[in-house]
C-alpha cells in the first residue's frame, strides 16, 4: 500500500523537498569533520617532537588517553546507544590482555598483530555472555555484570597456566627508550581513531537507531518490528571487541599480565564515568571524557601527591561537573544547542 | 484474516481473559469493546505477543503466530499501538517514525538509518496524517494528541497487512477525535484490516463494521454495531448506562 500517493500533492512535494535540503545543510554546517581529523593527524605527527627531545611523559599520556577512548567507545556501545551500564567490561579487558599476552609470551608474536584477534575472542564471550545476562535490564543488569567480574577475578587469580594471582611478565622490546613507546602509541591512537569511526558508523545506521529505541523503550521498540535481542547482544559484542583490542596491547605495553591489573573495579568504573562524564551515547564523548579524566588525575597526582587526597579532588571535580551538566558535557551542550561545532562529531 | 481461538491469559487466580474467541476479517474494522477491566487490553497484548498468553491460539492469514516474538508478528504485517503513547523520547518525530521500517537480514543493520526514500516515505504518511509540522520535533515535547498520531505514523510506516489500535481515541478533544476518525477510515478504504480497542461509544458505533463485546474476560456479543447496541447482555454490562445517560441528557 503506498500513503505517499494518498494526499500528496505535487506542491507539498516541493514545498518539503526544499525543507528538507535546507535542513541537510544546517547539519553540515554545524558538523566540522576537519577538526577529529586534524586531531588525528596532530597526534600521529606527535612523536617527531622525540628528535627535539624528551616527550616520553606526553606520550604516555596520549597513549593511556587513547586507550581509555579505546574501552570507552566501546563501552559506549552497549552503555551509551543500547542503555546497559556494564561494571563488567573490564572483563573483556582482561581475555583480550591474558590471550594475546600469553600468546606474546610463548610465541613472540607482537600484541599489536593480535589485538583485532584478541577483538574477535572477546566478540564472540562477549556475545555469549549478553545471551544470558541481557535478558534483564536496569540494577539487575548493572549486578549481573558486576557478578561477571567476580567470577572472571576468581577464574584468573586460581589458573596457573596463567601465572595464577602473581601474573606473568611478558618481556619487554628492545627498542631505545627514545622510541620504545611509539609501536604502542601508534597502536592505541589507530585503535581509538577507528573505535570512535565505528562508534559513528553504528549511531548512523539503522542498528543504532534500533538500539536508540530499544534504550527508550524496549516493548515499544520489540512491537515495532526490532530484534531487540538480536540488536543488543550484538551490541554487548561489538563493545567487548573495543575494549578487548586495548586490553591486548595494554598488556605488552605494561610488560606484564596480572589480575590485579586488568580485574580491578577502577579499570571498569572508569569507562563508565568518562563516557557519563563526556555525554553518554554522543560519539565526541567518550573522547572528551577520557582527556578530562587522564587530565583530572594527573594534575591532582602532581599537586596533591599521590595520596588519598588526589582520588577525592578529582571525585569532587567530576561531581561538581555533573551537576552543571547533567548530561554529560558534550550531550548538554548539544541538548542546548551551545555545542562548539568542532565537538560535534555525531 | 486474524483468528483468536480459546484465548487466555490468567494473572495468578485472576482471569483477565478467559476463553475468547473472536476473529477480524479482511478489509473490515472490528472492535473490541467492554467495561473498564473487562481484558480487553490484555487481549489485545496476548495477540499481538507482548504478553505470553496463557493458552490458546491466534492465527494469522494462517499461520500460527502466538508462540512467534513480537518483531516477527510484526514482520508478517501486524502492528499494534499502545493506549498509553509509548513514543522513544530523545528522538524526533521523523526517527521515531523511521524506527518503525523493516529491517530484514544482518546487512540492512549496517546500512544508513534513514535512506532518502525511507525519509520520503516517512514525510508521506506524516503529510497524509497532516503532522509534517512537528517532522523535526523532538518526541518528547509532542501534546498528547501528537503523540497519538505519531504512533499512527509510525504503524503505517511498517507496512502493515492489520493495524491494532488501543484506545486511538482516549484523551483527546473533539476535533482531533474527527480528524482520528477520519483517518481510521481512510486506512480502511485503503484496504488495511483494523482491530480497534475504544471506549468511545460514537467512534465505535460510526466506524466498525463488527463489535466484539467483552466482559469480565469473556465475550458476552458479537456482531454489527446494531445488534450488539439491541443485545440485552451488552445493556446489561455496559451499554445500558451510557444509553440512559445519552437520553437523559
Amino acid at each position: 500500500m503506498s500513503l505517499t500517493t494518498l494526499d500528496g500533492t505535487s506542491d507539498v512535494l516541493d514545498a518539503r523537498k526544499t525543507y528538507n535540503a535546507a535542513l541537510a545543510k544546517r547539519a553540515d554546517r554545524t558538523r566540522a569533520t576537519w577538526f577529529p581529523l586534524l586531531l588525528l593527524a596532530l597526534l600521529l605527527a606527535f612523536p617527531a617532537m622525540q628528535f627535539l627531545g624528551n616527550y616520553n611523559y606526553a606520550i604516555h599520556l596520549i597513549l593511556f588517553t587513547a586507550s581509555y577512548v579505546v574501552m570507552a567507545s566501546g563501552w559506549n556501545i552497549l552503555g551509551g546507544f543500547a542503555g546497559y551500564i556494564s561494571l563488567g567490561h573490564n572483563v573483556f579487558f582482561a581475555i583480550g590482555g591474558y590471550f594475546a599476552g600469553m600468546i606474546f609470551a610463548r610465541l613472540g608474536i607482537s600484541t599489536i598483530i593480535l589485538a583485532p584477534f584478541a577483538g574477535l575472542l572477546c566478540a564472540v564471550v562477549g556475545y555469549g555472555i549478553g545471551q544470558i545476562t541481557l535478558k534483564v535490564r536496569g540494577p539487575s543488569f548493572i549486578i549481573s555484570s558486576l557478578a561477571l567480574v567476580m567470577i572472571v577475578r576468581i577464574l584468573f587469580d586460581h589458573w596457573e597456566f596463567v601465572g595464577g594471582s602473581g601474573g606473568l611478565a611478558l618481556p619487554a622490546n628492545d627498542l631505545p627508550v627514545r622510541w620504545a613507546k611509539l609501536p604502542y602509541y601508534y597502536a592505541f591512537v589507530v585503535m581509538a581513531a577507528f573505535a570512535v569511526w565505528a562508534s559513528y558508523k553504528i549511531k548512523h545506521s539503522k542498528f543504532g537507531l534500533g538500539l536508540r529505541a530499544l534504550s527508550k523503550d524496549e516493548i515499544k521498540a520489540e512491537s515495532a518490528g526490532i530484534d531487540t535481542r538480536r540488536y543488543k547482544t550484538l551490541a554487548f559484542a561489538i563493545s567487548a571487541f573495543f575494549v578487548g583490542m586495548a586490553g591486548a596491547v595494554w598488556g605488552e605495553y605494561l610488560t606484564y599480565i596480572r589480575p590485579n591489573i586488568f580485574l580491578i573495579i577502577l579499570v571498569s568504573v572508569n569507562m563508565v564515568l568518562i563516557c557519563i562524564l563526556g555525554g553518554k551515547g554522543t560519539v565526541a564523548g567518550p573522547v572528551v571524557g577520557a582527556i578530562l579524566i587522564v587530565t583530572f588525575n594527573e594534575f591532582f597526582v602532581a599537586t596533591l601527591g599521590a595520596s588519598e587526597i588526589n582520588i577525592l579532588a578529582t571525585g569532587l571535580v567530576m561531581a561538581s561537573v555533573l551537576i552543571f551538566f547533567p548530561l554529560g558535557i558534550v550531550g548538554t551542550l548539544a541538548k542546548s544547542g551551545r555545542l562548539p561545532r568542532i565537538l560535534n562529531w555525531d | 484474516m486474524l483468528e483468536v481461538k480459546g484465548l487466555c491469559k490468567y494473572f495468578g487466580g485472576i482471569r483477565a481473559v478467559d476463553d475468547c474467541t473472536f476473529t477480524a476479517e479482511e478489509g473490515q474494522i472490528t472492535a473490541l469493546i467492554g467495561p473498564n477491566g473487562a481484558g480487553k487490553t490484555t487481549a489485545f497484548n496476548c495477540v499481538s505477543r507482548t504478553m505470553m498468553p496463557t493458552r490458546g491460539e491466534v492465527w494469522l492469514d494462517g499461520r500460527r503466530i502466538d508462540r512467534l516474538r513480537p518483531h516477527k508478528i510484526t514482520g508478517m504485517g501486524l502492528s499494534r499501538t499502545f493506549q498509553i503513547s509509548r513514543n522513544l523520547a530523545d528522538m524526533t518525530v521523523l526517527e521515531n517514525v523511521i524506527a518503525q521500517a523493516q529491517v530484514r537480514g544482518w546487512r540492512d543493520l549496517f546500512r544508513p538509518a534513514m535512506s532518502a526514500a525511507e525519509i520520503d516515505k516517512a514525510m508521506g504518511i506524516l503529510d497524509f496524517l497532516g503532522i509534517t509540522r512537528i517532522a523535526h520535533e523532538d518526541g518528547s515535547n509532542l501534546s498528547y494528541g501528537q503523540k497519538k498520531l505519531m504512533d499512527l505514523a509510525a504503524l503505517l510506516m511498517s507496512d502493515p497487512k492489520i493495524i491494532l489500535l488501543d484506545e486511538p481515541a482516549g484523551g483527546v478533544n473533539l476535533s482531533l477525535l474527527e480528524e482520528i476518525i477520519g483517518h481510521i477510515r481512510k486506512l480502511n478504504e485503503a484496504g488495511l484490516t483494523v482491530l480497534i480497542v475504544e471506549h468511545n461509544m460514537d467512534l465505535i458505533m460510526r466506524l466498525s463494521h463488527k463489535v466484539v463485546v467483552m466482559a469480565q474476560g469473556a465475550i458476552i456479543a458479537e456482531g454489527t454495531p446494531e445488534e450488539v447496541r439491541a443485545d440485552p447482555a451488552v445493556l446489561d454490562a455496559y451499554l445500558g448506562s451510557t444509553l440512559d445517560e445519552e437520553e437523559a441528557a
